[in-house]
């Protein structure tokens, strides 16, 4: 579903990632481990279009994304979530989980809110607040709802388990195996190994912008 | 004497009002292109200058053609509406879009040499005899308020921040594109990747900015003689009033226009030698509390 191959990206002259390759499948979770700095908000940003491809191809399903614009790439079935969240503060959280929709037209936005609403009941509970009031874990829910508004195909997930306290971390890994089981393909950016190898198919580990491992799951 | 005293306040306030929304149409559009391309466009007042030298001969030709006066406001209108629109995207097109990201220095050399390149434009267009076109200034004659005669035009210039305000609080909070305009605000990045076509909305500000200053200049036209070197006045005032209220943000432009506007009027009405020091009175308290300004853009809270 979303293949890397051998990308390469260099920032401000600095190699960042060199020659990443991996793959993602449809209905799997697949971890991408490593220490900070290490290159995987790069790979997520490269994916999403943030950052330029120096070289290598990012394919997804029969796209190639490698030179896409990046605001054509949420309307293929992709969101991402990025690390420290990044809701839209003066608008309330039912508006960030509709900007997608709105930025792409979506048709189907009414149902896929309520079906967002459904998988993730208390998300519904917060739409009225804005989202500058919300607690930390709770914008991370309230991030990952968003993604999941163009989102339909594929999740990139940074760092989603950091600062979650325990509770809300185990309801993100189980919102995350029923969309896993809902056929998506899911991709979770991750230095703690142990946070993602239960829920991972398999695991890639990242090291200096170099894929250096990869492990299958438990 | 109370009497006096209160029709005086009166003045003071209406005046420092009438100020006030010449301040916010000159501003507005700044601190909005600011707030989403994060540019600072040192050549907002030539698209003011050029809205009013438009206006003056949109009415000046109005009037010659012998046609019902009162519609030269619509002439005033249109002639802010044209320059906004096309003035707008050609320069959002032709020069900054190659400028978006770079150094702010880089930024300000370039629309600083687009204002002096516009300032010879309009001369060759406009000339350098001064227009008068008052007429619409005088038709609304005289209001009484509180007992003393006042120009019915600058009412009107109240009636138009008014109005330019209230659209652009309705568009960007219960518009779709206006919100995703306050997304770009806050977050340009993340705006991208929720698919938000970036470059189309920059053209989108960049030219309702160029709109907001072609107001201001076609509505002021008929107060003043249209002269060159209107544009430098304007972008120092816009830049005081877009420093007080916070770069990017419009409820910080519309209390800052109002904070120099009464100020102004005060010091006018009683301390006339200060008239011009108000302003940079005002600019300088508020950033000796609030070094980014009245309403720095919110940023979502990081836990």
């Amino acid at each position: 579903m979303l293949e890397l191959e051998n990308v390469h990206v260099s920032l401000r002259g600095f190699p960042i990632l060199r020659g990443v390759s991996l793959e993602v499948p449809e209905g799997r979770i697949i971890g991408l481990v490593g220490r900070n700095g290490a290159g995987k908000t790069t790979t997520l940003r490269a994916i999403m279009g943030l950052v330029p491809v120096r070289s290598g191809s990012i394919r997804f399903e029969r796209a190639d994304l490698t030179r896409l614009p990046a605001h054509r790439r949420a309307s293929l079935g992709i969101g991402y979530v990025p690390e420290d969240r990044r809701l839209i503060g003066p608008l309330t959280v039912e508006e960030n989980l509709l900007l997608p929709a709105w930025a792409i037209g979506m048709r189907d936005a009414p149902d896929r809110l309520r079906w967002i609403y459904r998988l993730m009941p208390e998300v519904e509970e917060l739409a009225g607040r804005r989202a500058a009031q919300l607690s930390g874990g709770q914008q991370k829910l309230v991030a990952l709802a968003r993604a999941l508004m163009p989102g339909a195909r594929l999740l990139l997930l940074d760092e989603p388990f950091e600062g979650l306290a325990p509770a809300m971390a185990l309801r993100m890994g189980e919102i995350l195996r029923d969309l896993q089981l809902k056929g998506m393909a899911i991709l979770i950016a991750e230095s703690d190994l142990h946070r993602v190898s239960a829920l991972a198919a398999r695991i890639y580990t990242i090291e200096r912008g170099e894929i250096q491992a990869t492990g299958e799951g438990e | 004497m109370e009497r006096r005293g209160m029709e005086q306040l009166a003045i003071i306030l209406i005046d420092g009002l009438v100020y006030a929304s010449w301040l916010f149409l000159i501003s507005a559009g700044l601190t909005l292109i600011y707030g989403v391309l994060r540019i600072l466009n040192l050549a907002h007042g030539s698209l003011y200058a050029m809205g009013a030298y438009a206006a003056a001969s949109a009415v000046l030709f109005y009037f010659d053609r012998g046609l019902w006066p009162p519609g030269s406001y619509v002439a005033l209108l249109g002639a802010a509406l044209i320059i906004g629109i096309v003035a707008g995207p050609l320069i959002e097109r032709g020069l900054l879009r190659w400028i978006y990201g770079r150094d702010p220095v880089y930024q300000l050399l370039a629309t600083y040499a687009l204002f002096l390149i516009l300032e010879d434009g309009m001369k060759l267009v406009w000339g350098v005899n001064p227009y008068y076109a008052y007429k619409p200034y005088g038709l609304l004659g005289t209001v009484q308020l509180a007992g003393i005669p006042y120009p019915g035009y600058s009412l009107l210039l109240i009636g138009v921040a008014l109005l330019a305000s209230g659209g652009l609080y309705l568009f960007l909070h219960r518009t779709r594109v206006g919100r995703l305009v306050v997304a770009i605000i806050h977050d340009p990045e993340i705006s991208v990747a929720l698919g938000a076509n970036v470059p189309r909305l920059f053209l989108l500000t960049f030219t309702l900015g160029a709109i907001l200053a072609a107001l201001g200049g076609a509505f002021t036209a008929p107060m003043i003689s249209v002269v060159p070197g209107l544009s430098v006045e304007v972008i120092v005032l816009a830049f005081a009033v877009v420093v007080i209220g916070g770069l990017g943000s419009l409820e910080g432009s519309a209390i800052g226009a109002l904070l120099v506007g009464v100020v102004r009027s005060l010091m006018v009405h009683r301390i006339p030698e200060l008239e011009l020091f108000a302003i940079y009175l005002v600019m300088a308290l508020v950033l000796l509390f609030r070094p980014q300004g009245l309403f720095a853009i919110e940023e979502v809270r990081r836990v």
